[in-house]
Order: structure tokens, then C-alpha cells, then sequence
């Protein structure tokens, strides 16, 4: 078969915006209503600018402007005359696309029988004079909501179907906006018919569709001049430069959902009178109720969809009370589906950042503010280069200390080393090697001013060299490896340390940051199992410097002469019956794989959940850079995005034989 | 611990009898008594019969067994909340390892004879006592098969 290449698209008949005085807006209202169209565009009503009915260019806000901030709304006379010198006030396209109240369905009951016939809209044409690229991305959201999925609003559908947008591109900017953020505005992208950009000259207008081409024609608007064009495109770069980024929307889904306990959420309660004003100015809110009314006999009924908000105390009533009785529950509601689990469930944030929340709530509570103080953006780590960071690379080290810890295990204090393994963090590991011996990822049990320090068990051959070192031999190091204790997530929060063996000496240094600035942290709680007494490590730790630094530390052994009167049994024994509050406590975990599976179900059972909990994993390494492929977990390389991690980013990879 | 409210209410205070229906509690009571040992007291003797079922409220019982060569071994300890004499409800009402009080141990303690009495005579109190006991002993079961992996031991020790 021979292909034939497609027929050139048809140039547009109109290349370029066109220049309109700002007297040449009657003209393009009187085409839309001989179109048989309800103009629906900015006016001055009761103290602020709304969209209702357009029918003569007179109506329009010509030289109003507006000073909004939380909780404040004031018109101001502008200086000028322009026509769109204003920003957004508190009504939104969505009044006449998905009105607070319609007919939906008229129904009887009598004798025993019902009926239902749902009523079928006839709405009027529709055109939008004036919206903002934020109320596009609005509609946008709707369509996505109401008629997206496998069901569908007939009456949205049946309004939306012929609405025609004459938009707006945003020469204004009120300090409550923040399209910018979320990626909605203020440029006109696309979903308009008619773009209409206005500056001190005029209106520039751009088609963007057949039925705007078509419109634009019948105006017999000149092309504007290059100057013109210049001029608009500088003014909307420039509402972008003074809007800036209020938002940080990277990652913001996932932070927020993480703090599903944070205090602010019952802080912002306390100012939240849950009125739901923000809720009826969004242009997103969708959430409905039905209302019913009926003829006294309660035989005919119309059933209405009305607009209901997630603040209102019957919302998310059931028979047995309320799921969200308290008004931080309904906050941590409206916010968390606003800005992150709407993603979920539609693809994109269910806010586009027009602000009006902001600007409507009588208390002046600023989603801005809140979701920045609830799921702030933590500055990046820095970022610890390793050291000999080639799989045949190693810096050498010297040995300045040698202590013994137990019968089979030892410390290390390694000194003259690189700078940057002494900047490395809690929790990382070092790859190890004496030439003749595989290389060894070893934690590191303590980072000092110039080295660190490995304790080492001396379980085989290169483990038992390394452990009859003497101070003045040399080792081969890389490092730091890995990923760290998330201490800036547990900071002013209660933190529990359970340990079994071994697993002590990579826990060690969150201790001496623990001690180092005790303020830091709420309570910390260590709990550490061992084989016998004798195979405790950290002996002065473990029974001066912790405890007086206000660590309570409990000791268990797995087995004991008659010596011992410690506790005998298993780790999770010393706080499964303990009384302290798991709900706000975070835990870092450490030990034998199958004993840290039993430690987190016995955490969860304490009310410390999978988000809440972190491990750090062993496995076969031969390079700690992700180059040799050894330690493999599911989609994981534990050096490399480990060896530390949430229970909640492990999944069910976690305890899962032969993963 | 010396009127019946104190004894009720502190036998609440422990997990094992917490949120007993107050019926059950007063019954208990009644048969209950508070004793109170000086650390080293040997309270049971592994093979002999066990005269008592315990709740420990303060101080810590180690439950040892002889392990010839080894000396007394512990196994286990009893800390405050939970029981230790559970054979006296379990036949042949002997002792399954030594419990010597290691700190002062201040415990509300039960009649074998007169606890198995009342729980054959009253329905209710079995009802309410048994499945505590069965989740005392299933914790402790649980636990002895973690240490029974020896999981702190070194790589090459290995028992089976």
C-alpha cells in the first residue's frame, strides 16, 4: 500500500492577536448574544465584582480594582479605565455550570408505589466574558470530576456542553494568588475560544478555536503592532514575577499526607468557625447533597442537588455519629483533598490557586500558610559526596583506638580520614576492606572530628581480621554510604529505639545526637535485646551517658545466669504492656530481620504505624554504590536507597522470604 | 493491699486483670491475697506442685531451670502485670521451671486449690479468667520461639 502524506493543515484565517480599543468589547457582547448567548461576565454588585448577566459593556467594572488579602476584600477605584483591572471576586463560572441548586429528579409515593423521572436540564447558551486561565483550569477539573469517569453529571454535561470563553489573561495580581503554584495561570494555555490580553493600549485578542476565529473575524479588528504584542506579553510575565512560586507544590502530596497527626491541624481548628465559605467560593468544590421537597401529602417530590461543604457538621454523618465530629478532622479533610489525595482520584491537585479561600474565609486562614507550616519543604540534605567512591577505590585510614566490646565484637576509632566522613549522617554505613579480604559494609557506630568509628563482630574470616587490628594499622574505606535516620522527621516528636545485637552500634550515633542536643527531641525510649549480659555492647553508654542524658534505657537478654536481675525474655516484651502513647511516636528499629518483624508488629499494636517506623537492612554488598548488584530487594538496592527505610516504603517487600 | 477495694483495685491496675466486669473482680478478690518476698526468695521449685497462681504488681521473678554444668539458667523473666504459677490451673500442678524473686517482690497471689474450685463452680468467672491466662501464656509461647532462634548469636552458631 502506497502512503500518501496528509493534506497540509489549513492555515488559521487570522494569524496573531488583533488590536481592540477597549470601546470595541460592545461589539464582541452583541455578537455573543445575536449568537442566542447569556453573556456571563464581571460586574459591580453588593460590594465586590461578580459574574452575573452581561448586556451592555456599561455593566463591565471599568476602572475598578479591588484590595484582597486573608479575610479581606475591599473595591478600590483604579486610575485607569481598564475594563479587567480586577481580580478575581468570589463568585466563579461555577454558579452557572454547576449552580448550588438544581432539579435533578421529581418523584411520587403513593400507595406504596414510587416513580422517578429525572429532569433533563435546558440550559441557555452560555458565553464567559472575563474568566481567568485559573477558572479555565477550573472547568477543566470539572469536566475531569462530574463527566470523566464511567458515570456522569447529565446536568453539568448538559450546561458545559455549549459554553463559549472569552478569557482573560492576568495583568493583575492580588497578593491571595497563587495560579503560579499550581501551574493553572496566569497565561491563557488553552480551553478559551477568544484570549483577550488587556494593557494600557487596549484589548489584544487571540482566537484559539473555529468559534473564536469566527467571532474575531466579524470584529474587523487590525493586527496589533508588534509594540502591542510586546507590551501584553510584558505585563503577564510580570503578574507571573509578582505572584512568585507561594506554593511548593513538588512533593507537597506526599508531605502532607505524612502528617496526618500534626498539631497545627487542631491550631488552625481553634481559629476555623468550619462555615464553609471557602468551600462555596472554590471553583472546584463539587461535593453535593440531596435535598428533597415535597407537597404536604409527601406524595410529590422534587429532588434537588445542592451544594454541601466537607465543613458541615451532617457531612460525613452516619447512623452511629459523625466519622469527622471535630473541626480539625474537617480542615484536615478539605486540605488534604484539595492539594493531595484529589491527585488520586483525578490526576492533578483539586486546587488551581485563584485564592478566593483566602481572600472569603472570615477568619483569614491561608491554605497557603497552613500547608506550609503543616508539610514544610525540608531543605535537601546535603548531599555527603563519598569518598573512594569507584568499586576500586578506598581511602585509607588509620586505626587510633581498638576497644573490646564483648567476646566476639570490637570498636574501631579510625582516624586521618577524609573530611567527609566525619560530615556524614546517622544511620550510614561504610564499605570496608583490608587488601586480601572481600570488602565489608560496616555501620558506623559513631562519626568524631576527624574519622569514625566501626564496631565490627567478628562473625568470619575478613570480620575476625578486622577485629584483631591494633591501633597504628591501616583499612581501606568508602564513604559514607547510604541513606539516614530521618532525625529532622522525628525532631520535637517521641522516638523509640528497639535493638537487638548488633544492630545497637548503627543506632548509636542518632543517640549521640540524641544527647548532644537532648532539647531536640520529646521523649526517647531505647530498648535493646541482647543474647546474654555478656554480649551487651556500649557498656558506659548504655548505663551512664544515655540514662543521665534523659534516654530511658531498658535492657533485656535472652538468656542469663543467676548474676543477672535484669529482664530475660525477648525485646519486644519491655514495652508490649507498657503504657506510653504510640500515637504521636516515631520508631527506628534495628536488629535481626525476624527480630525486627516482630518489633514492628508490636510497634503497630502500640499505635506506631508503617509511616512511622524505620529499619535499616543488611544485605550482601560487594561495592555500596549501586554498581555490583548484590543487594537487590524488590525495586530496591539497599545500599544506595538504604539501608534505611519506612516500613511504608517497603511494603510487603519487608519480612518476605526470598525477596 | 490490706481491705478487699485496695486489692481489687490494684489487680486492676495490672494487664492481666485490667477491665475485669467488676462481678468477676470481686470474686477474685475474695480468693486473692497480697504477699510480698525479699529479693532471692525462691517462690517455686521446678517438679514440685505449685500451690499459687501470682500476679507480680512490683519487683521481678526470674524463671530459671538447671542446666547440669550450666548452673541455674534463666529463661525468663516475670514483670510487673504478669502471672507466673499458671501450672497451678494446668495438670499435673507442678512447676515448670524455678521462680526466684531476683528484686523485693510485692505480688497478689490465688489458691491453686480454691482458684480451680471457684472456676469449676462459677461459669462466669472462667469465662472472664481463662482466656487470660491462655493470652499470658501464648505471649510467653511466642517469645520462646524467638529466643529459641538465637537470633543474636554469631553466623556460624548453629544448634540444629
Amino acid at each position: 500500500m502506497v502512503m500518501t502524506p496528509p493534506p497540509p493543515a489549513p492555515l488559521p484565517a487570522l494569524a496573531g492577536p488583533r488590536f481592540l480599543s477597549r470601546d470595541g468589547i460592545q461589539p464582541l457582547l452583541d455578537l455573543l448574544r445575536a449568537d442566542g448567548r447569556r453573556v456571563i461576565g464581571p460586574t459591580v454588585a453588593d460590594g465586590a465584582i461578580v459574574m452575573d448577566e452581561i448586556v451592555s459593556a456599561d455593566q463591565l467594572p471599568r476602572g475598578w480594582g479591588d484590595d484582597q488579602a486573608p479575610g479581606r476584600y475591599r473595591l478600590v477605584r483604579r486610575e485607569d479605565d481598564r475594563l479587567f483591572g480586577y481580580n478575581l471576586g468570589p463568585s466563579s463560572p461555577k454558579a452557572w455550570t454547576f449552580p448550588s441548586l438544581v432539579p435533578i429528579s421529581r418523584a411520587t409515593r403513593s400507595e406504596g408505589k414510587v416513580t422517578f423521572d429525572p429532569v433533563l436540564p435546558e440550559p441557555p447558551k452560555i458565553a464567559f466574558l472575563g474568566i481567568r486561565a485559573c477558572e479555565i483550569a477550573a472547568l477543566r477539573i470539572h469536566d475531569r470530576v462530574l463527566q470523566g469517569g464511567p458515570f456522569v453529571d447529565t446536568d453539568y454535561a448538559a450546561r458545559r456542553a455549549d459554553t463559549l470563553i472569552v478569557a482573560v489573561g492576568c495583568t493583575v495580581s492580588a497578593p491571595t494568588c497563587f495560579c503560579t503554584s499550581m501551574g493553572s495561570g496566569p497565561e491563557l494555555t488553552a480551553g478559551h475560544d477568544l484570549a483577550i490580553v488587556e494593557t494600557e493600549d487596549g484589548l489584544l485578542v487571540e482566537a484559539a478555536t473555529p468559534a473564536g476565529e469566527t467571532l474575531l473575524a466579524a470584529l474587523a479588528a487590525r493586527v496589533a503592532t508588534p509594540e502591542e504584542r510586546a507590551r501584553a506579553t510584558h505585563e503577564v510575565a510580570a503578574t507571573r514575577a509578582r505572584i512568585g512560586d507561594p506554593v511548593a507544590l513538588p512533593g507537597l502530596k506526599e508531605r502532607l499526607l505524612a502528617q496526618p497527626d500534626h498539631p497545627r491541624w487542631a491550631e488552625v481548628a481553634e481559629r476555623c468557625i468550619t462555615c464553609g465559605s471557602c468551600t462555596s467560593v472554590c471553583p472546584t468544590c463539587f461535593c453535593t447533597s440531596v435535598t428533597q421537597t415535597t407537597d404536604l401529602a409527601g406524595a410529590d417530590v422534587v429532588m434537588n442537588r445542592t451544594w454541601d461543604s466537607c465543613f458541615s457538621p451532617s457531612f460525613a454523618k452516619v447512623a452511629g455519629g459523625s466519622f469527622r465530629s471535630r473541626p480539625r478532622d474537617r480542615y484536615r479533610q478539605w486540605l488534604t483533598h484539595k492539594l493531595a489525595t484529589w491527585e488520586d482520584q483525578f490526576g492533578t491537585p483539586g486546587c488551581v490557586g485563584c485564592g478566593r479561600c483566602v481572600t472569603w474565609c472570615p477568619v483569614g486562614i491561608d491554605l497557603r500558610e497552613e500547608a506550609a507550616a503543616i508539610a514544610p519543604v525540608r531543605p535537601p540534605e546535603p548531599v555527603i559526596a563519598p569518598v573512594a567512591a569507584t568499586p576500586g577505590a578506598f581511602a585509607v585510614g588509620r586505626v587510633s583506638a581498638v576497644r573490646s566490646e564483648t567476646a566476639d565484637t570490637t570498636t574501631l576509632a579510625i582516624d586521618r580520614l577524609d573530611p567527609a566522613f566525619a560530615a556524614g549522617r546517622p544511620g550510614q554505613f561504610a564499605m570496608v576492606d583490608l587488601p586480601g579480604f572481600p570488602p565489608l559494609p560496616i555501620s558506623i557506630s559513631r562519626f568524631t572530628a576527624d574519622g569514625l568509628v566501626l564496631t565490627i563482630r567478628g562473625a568470619g574470616p575478613a570480620t575476625r581480621v578486622l577485629c584483631g587490628l591494633q591501633p597504628g594499622d591501616e583499612v581501606g574505606l568508602r564513604g559514607p554510604l547510604g541513606t539516614a535516620w530521618p532525625l529532622d522527621r522525628v525532631a520535637g516528636r517521641d522516638l523509640v529505639i528497639v535493638t537487638g545485637g548488633i544492630g545497637l552500634a548503627p543506632l548509636r550515633p542518632v543517640l549521640d545526637a540524641v544527647v548532644a542536643d537532648r532539647e531536640r527531641f520529646g521523649s526517647v525510649r531505647l530498648y535493646y535485646g541482647a543474647r546474654t549480659p555478656a554480649d551487651l555492647l556500649f557498656r558506659d553508654e548504655l548505663e551512664g551517658i544515655w540514662p543521665h542524658a534523659g534516654i530511658e534505657v531498658a535492657l533485656t537478654v535472652d538468656r542469663a545466669g543467676s548474676d543477672w536481675s535484669g529482664p530475660v525474655g525477648v525485646v519486644t516484651h519491655l514495652f508490649d504492656r507498657a503504657t506510653w502513647d504510640g500515637s504521636a511516636t516515631h520508631a527506628f528499629v534495628c536488629g535481626p530481620e525476624r527480630m525486627m518483624q516482630a518489633t514492628v508488629a508490636a510497634l503497630a499494636a502500640r499505635g506506631i504505624g508503617a509511616a512511622r517506623t524505620w529499619v535499616t537492612l543488611e544485605r550482601h554488598m560487594e561495592c555500596g554504590i549501586g554498581l555490583c548488584g548484590h543487594c537487590q530487594m524488590g525495586s530496591l538496592f539497599i545500599c544506595k536507597d538504604g539501608p534505611v527505610f519506612s516500613i511504608a516504603q517497603l511494603g510487603d517487600t519487608f519480612g518476605r522470604e526470598g525477596i | 493491699m490490706n481491705d478487699q477495694a485496695t486489692l481489687v483495685a490494684t489487680l486492676a491496675s495490672t494487664w492481666f486483670a485490667t477491665g475485669l466486669a467488676p462481678a468477676v473482680s470481686a470474686r477474685l478478690a475474695a480468693l486473692a491475697r497480697p504477699v510480698s518476698a525479699p529479693a532471692g526468695t525462691v517462690i517455686l521449685r521446678e517438679g514440685e506442685g505449685t500451690d499459687l497462681l501470682g500476679v507480680v504488681i512490683t519487683g521481678r521473678v526470674a524463671l530459671r531451670t538447671l542446666v547440669p554444668e550450666r548452673g541455674e539458667a534463666t529463661i525468663l523473666t516475670v514483670e510487673p502485670g504478669d502471672i507466673y504459677g499458671w501450672s497451678a490451673l494446668v495438670p499435673p500442678y507442678r512447676a515448670t521451671s524455678t521462680a526466684v524473686a531476683i528484686e523485693p517482690l510485692e505480688a497478689i497471689v490465688f489458691p491453686g486449690t480454691a482458684l480451680r474450685a471457684a472456676l469449676h463452680e462459677d461459669p462466669a468467672l472462667a469465662a472472664a479468667l481463662y482466656p487470660r491466662v491462655l493470652l499470658a501464656v501464648s505471649r510467653r509461647l511466642t517469645a520462646t520461639r524467638l529466643q529459641l532462634l538465637d537470633l543474636y548469636a554469631a553466623e556460624q552458631v548453629r544448634s540444629w
